[in-house]
């Protein structure tokens, strides 16, 4: 390992310029002649819209264009799409309603776009968005689940009467029942996966341009994937052909899914710019990005586990209602199906896995992927069943999950996926010394004296990441592929950029792909640029979402270098007056075998250009190679996390007081980003558990608007995390890489409930477990002691 | 989001008297809190412009109110409802009851209301004490009115 | 429209403002000065903590016109020209930040901690003291590892930390 190559804890390139306030995100950007938007959205959560007046609004001063769905319709703008197509049990295809930009005849939730304001001035438009007199017919909203799939509840899309949007299947059925059939024991538990709001510190927001001399657009924009914005708006929803839309995602302050969808405001500022003649801004607010961002999660779900008489695993049945919101966002439909249900067979060897998931159109705003995006979801499920079902039939947790680990690799599970390879003891046991899991006892008895309870909690999961083979997607229903484009150029003068279809918004890929670089090339890491966010720059691309720029888009970068070292070897051999074959690379020269004849990188870069060795008819001069690269499997990245809580039986405070990770992520390129990426993980993940939580009332009024009133983890929420790894590297792959980024967040919410029932000696607590959760559930605790 | 509200007032005029000004428009006007109009569309129903401020959101409210359930001098309940633009809406009502008592009349009210959109984003919190506010004041300016009324005539 | 002077990041700026403007607009719009962020409405997140006269503030909370003749200094003052601030350098050092949309905030916060409870900081105080600032990718907790070494670091040079203000 060098100091700045794989494996080595390089300090972060791009760090110079936000810790010195010269970052640069879409909002601190300022286009000559600039316009700004504001979007009126509904104040109802479903309502027919009779009709619009916005003639005062036209005409107040410094106001240049109002525009409704109307306009758009009259454009001939299409609506925005799902991009992932689902198929009921009966075969018949999912339900999707028609999602214009801006609301054409009715509103579906609190938040939905009507009208947007161009001005001069964000001011300006504000005021005039007051002087838009919208004619409501309110009707009646449903914001429950249950609700909405009941007779006679309102109707939110005509092409869905009964409000469902599929009810899906996956896994044997016959199977499953068979399993459960000759169970010893069932264990069955009703769970609900609270909604959450992703809240990226940065909002989302959106520069549209238009340029009438070369008729083309350019878009700036928060995006976590610039080349599908750029995909969706031309071919699906037509403001554009590709190659008259450049699409901009600049510094892009997080994401964790929520900026990986086209949504109606970025499609909305590209249309206008065209009509108003000039750049047209729009910054979301907080309160905008609470009722319009994408939300998270959202289940209500009953599960059952079939156990022998030993207490192995003979089958699992899963039921699982989805919340999908008003419309079906951009990767919505495939969250709670394809992204969830093939993890529920977890780290375990179960023979028989069934499971049903009706998604569930509410009043209320879109859910879509979210940090883990339904693999939270479904670890949440596994691994809540199996700690109950030790605690039901007396096994120790930790010697209950260990003997039921799948340990013989390959591994088909009943539900898709293909385990590559793993060793979950490896990582359980190693988390159980680092939790000292020897003294918990002690540990109990010390807070017991303080008058606390203290529980301890399990979660080993596992993900599937290094989304996705393509074809396999596509057999699954995805409308894209799933690979990953890089391009290496070599400059003369033997630096090196490197053009990524990834994105970074805090992954720090400006350091680890450059990390890559060196490793093969040799190249001091100065010499290394990594370009990423522009549609203009970049050919191709689909993103960074899925814990997937490690796996794929670095797998990409590593070919493309494979080219350049095969090309410079040609260039050696003309240069060095040997023959190819006997041409090496190492150590950043390419030498003459058995010789110590030799070129450095930057020798040979100069001679692919000033060519003046070889022939045209030879050799094409230049040094700068393409790959595309499309993952034959999903990768496993797998681990364990331990929580250990103290509980304040007076107050319902929970604290955190220990967190223990051993995360399996395959071969780790900087482990000091990918700890980074653990931390913030597990810090969501403890958000959801104990803090967050979106509500709607009845109304459909979302009254979690801001963080006054949804909980977002603070420091002081959270105590310091031991991280810890086991490796095994990933086979399907060049690098051997796995993937990190959503591990926290999926492995940490069952892991914190876990404890908290520990605690508690009863199941009874629902996320997020704020203080007066915890507060009843300790007092039924309470009373249930006292009863014995 | 939901909000309700109930209370009581006793106010130094009979019954008679009370009950006239509370169908009056001129007497509403001038009593709620930020009443820029109340114009009289038929004897039962006004349409209202009103400047409500809840914490961070302040908004100007067009709307209708309508008066059900007339049961002179003994009660009534009003109803209404506004839209308030980029803040959003309100819509509710008040069941209303007099109650002659040694120092004049007891006015009983029973308020049940919906808010929508920014006033129930960031004014949610805020909104019970915001309208127990506002029915202080109407009640204040209101005992007011007919007290004067009262010693005038 | 109101005439407000002060001095931003040591230079005098004289400019011509709408009363409601607030300080963060001020230094964003009219003074280009970017790394000052805003990321909530509600006063919450501290994204947008500058100094004024030497104590931490959320800029999105105050009127410009109310910092007439008052002395500010933004992230982007804090360097002392190529060479960074004790606590910039321990963010970096300490993998403190990750999509750096916080940091700014986060960093003028720390500084104020340190100005106002001495270099010595144990964790437990750090991460109360830094309730007004909400990062949503690390988790805090190198945040709170490079406040820890930055407020030691910042002994080290105090006269440049306070100079900077």
């Amino acid at each position: 390992m060098t100091a700045t190559g794989i494996g080595a804890p390089v300090r972060r390139r791009e760090d110079f310029r936000f810790i010195t306030g010269q970052g640069r995100y879409t909002d601190d950007i300022e286009r000559p002649g600039q316009t700004y938007a504001y979007f009126l959205r509904s104040p109802h959560a479903h309502a027919a819209i009779r009709s619009i007046d916005a003639a005062a609004a036209r005409a107040t001063p410094g106001v240049l264009a109002v525009l409704t769905g109307d306009d758009l319709a009259a454009d001939g703008v299409g609506g925005l799409i799902c991009g992932w197509m689902i198929h009921s049990k009966d075969g018949t295809p999912m339900k999707a309603g028609a999602h214009p930009a801006l609301a054409q005849g009715k509103v579906r939730y609190v938040g939905d776009h009507v009208a947007v304001v161009v001005a001069e001035t964000l001011a300006i438009a504000k005021d005039a968005a007051e002087k838009i007199v919208v004619d409501y017919q309110v009707l009646a909203p449903v914001v429950d689940m249950n609700a909405a799939v009941k007779k006679g509840a309102p109707v939110i899309h005509d092409v869905a009467p009964d409000n469902v949007v599929y009810d899906w299947h996956l896994g044997d059925k016959a199977a499953a029942d068979a399993a459960f059939a000759k169970a010893k024991h069932v264990t069955k538990i009703d769970l609900v996966n609270n909604r959450l709001v992703p809240n990226p510190m940065e909002t989302r927001a959106a520069i549209g341009e238009y340029d009438g001399g070369s008729e083309s657009f350019t878009l700036y924009t928060t995006s976590q994937n610039p080349h599908v914005a750029r995909l969706v708006l031309s071919a699906f929803i037509g403001i554009a052909p590709e190659h008259k839309l450049r699409v901009i995602a600049p510094d892009v302050g997080g994401g964790f899914g929520s900026k990986i969808f086209i949504y109606a405001e970025e499609t909305v500022c590209v249309w206008a710019a065209k009509k108003v003649g000039r750049p047209v801004k729009w910054t979301s607010d907080r309160t905008e990005a609470f009722l319009s961002d994408a939300h998270g999660r959202d289940h209500i779900t009953h599960a059952e586990l079939a156990l022998d008489d030993k207490g192995r695993m003979l089958g699992l049945r899963v039921k699982t209602k989805a919340n999908l919101g008003a419309y079906l966002s951009t990767f919505s439909s495939c969250v709670p199906t394809y992204l969830y249900a093939p993890l529920l067979s977890g780290q375990y060897d179960i023979p028989a896995i069934y499971c049903e998931v009706e998604g569930v159109y509410t009043n209320t705003a879109p859910v879509d992927a979210y940090r883990g995006a339904g693999r939270p979801e479904a670890t949440f499920v596994v691994e809540r069943i199996v700690e109950v079902a030790a605690r039901e039939i007396g096994q120790d947790p930790a010697a209950f999950r260990k003997k039921n680990f799948i340990r013989k690799f390959p591994h088909q599970t009943p539900v898709i996926m293909a385990y590559d390879t793993g060793d979950y003891a490896a990582s359980l046991d190693k988390a159980l010394e680092l939790i000292d899991y020897k003294n918990i006892g002690r540990r109990k008895r010390e807070s017991a004296r303080k008058g606390k309870m203290r529980g301890i909690g399990f979660s080993a999961y596992i993900e599937a990441c290094g989304i996705a083979p393509s074809a396999a997607v596509g057999s699954l229903g995805a409308g894209v592929g799933l690979w990953e484009s890089a391009e290496v150029r070599v400059n003369p003068v033997g630096t090196v950029e490197v053009l990524t279809g990834s994105h970074s918004h805090g992954q720090g890929h400006e350091t680890t792909f450059a990390q890559l670089v060196c490793d093969r090339l040799g190249i001091p890491i100065d010499q290394v640029s990594i370009v990423h966010g522009d549609t203009d720059k970049v050919q191709f691309g689909m993103g960074t979402y899925g814990s997937r720029s490690g796996a794929v888009g670095m797998s990409a970068i590593a070919k493309a270098l494979d080219k350049v070292i095969a090309k410079g070897k040609k260039v050696a051999a003309y240069a060095l007056e040997a023959s190819e074959a006997d041409i090496e690379f190492k150590d950043g020269r390419f030498g003459v075998a058995g010789t110590d004849k030799s070129l450095a990188f930057g020798e040979v870069a100069l001679q692919a250009y000033i060519a003046h060795k070889f022939s045209g008819q030879d050799l094409e001069p230049g040094l700068k190679e393409g790959a595309f690269y499309d993952p034959t499997n999903f990768t496993f990245p797998s681990g364990v996390h331990v929580c250990e809580v103290e509980i304040d039986p007076d107050t319902g405070v929970t604290r955190v007081d220990r967190w223990v990770a051993v995360d399996d992520f395959g071969v780790i390129i900087n482990p000091m980003i990918v700890e980074g990426q653990v931390h913030g993980g597990i810090a969501q993940g403890v958000g959801q558990a104990l803090l967050e939580g979106a509500h709607y009332d009845a109304s459909g009024q979302l009254v979690t608007a801001s963080y006054m009133d949804y909980c977002m983890p603070r420091a002081d929420d959270l105590p310091s995390f031991k991280v810890d790894h086991t490796t095994t590297p990933c086979p399907s792959n060049p690098l051997g890489i796995k993937g990190c980024g959503e591990a926290g967040a999926i492995a940490a919410p069952p892991a914190v409930i876990n404890a908290i029932t520990d605690a508690l000696g009863h199941e009874d607590v629902t996320m997020p477990a704020t203080p007066q959760v915890v507060w009843r559930a300790a007092r039924k605790a309470a009373f249930r002691t006292a009863a014995e | 989001m939901a909000m309700t509200m109930n209370g009581e007032a006793v106010l130094p005029a009979p019954r008679e008297t009370v009950w006239a000004k509370l169908n009056d428009p001129e007497v509403l006007k001038a009593c709620i809190p930020g009443c820029q109009s109340l114009e009289l569309a038929s004897p039962t129903e006004f349409a209202a412009v009103a400047k409500v401020k809840v914490g961070p959101v302040s908004a100007t409210f067009k709307g209708r109110v309508h008066l059900l359930d007339l049961d002179p001098p003994n009660g009534y309940r009003i109803q209404g409802e506004g839209e308030g633009g980029v803040a959003g809406f309100a819509k509710g009502g008040a069941n209303v009851r007099l109650e002659e008592v040694p120092e004049g009349t007891k006015l009983v009210y029973d308020v049940e209301a919906q808010i929508g959109g920014k006033l129930a984003q960031l004014g949610g919190r805020l909104i019970n004490g915001v309208a127990k506010k506002m029915a202080d004041e109407f009640f204040g300016n209101f005992a007011k009115a007919v007290g004067s009324e009262n010693a005038a005539a | 429209m109101t005439t407000v002077t002060m001095t931003v990041n040591g230079k005098s700026v004289t400019a011509n403002v709408d009363p409601r403007t607030l300080l963060a607009q001020f230094v964003r719009e009219n003074l280009r000065l970017t790394g000052t962020h805003v990321g909530c409405d509600t006063s919450q997140c501290g994204a947008c903590v500058v100094h004024v006269d030497g104590r931490a503030v959320k800029s999105c909370t105050v009127l410009a016109v109310s910092c007439d003749g008052a002395s500010v200094t933004t992230i982007e003052g804090l360097a002392n020209g190529a060479e960074l601030h004790p606590m910039q350098a321990a963010f970096r050092e300490h993998h403190g930040l990750q999509c750096g949309f916080c940091t700014p905030g986060m960093i003028m916060s720390a500084v104020d901690i340190v100005n106002r409870k001495g270099h010595d900081l144990d964790e437990h105080t750090i991460r109360e003291e830094l309730e007004g600032n909400i990062c949503r990718c690390t988790g805090y907790h190198n945040i709170v590892k490079a406040v820890e070494a930055g407020a030691k670091a910042m002994g080290g040079t105090v006269a440049a930390g306070i100079a900077a203000e």
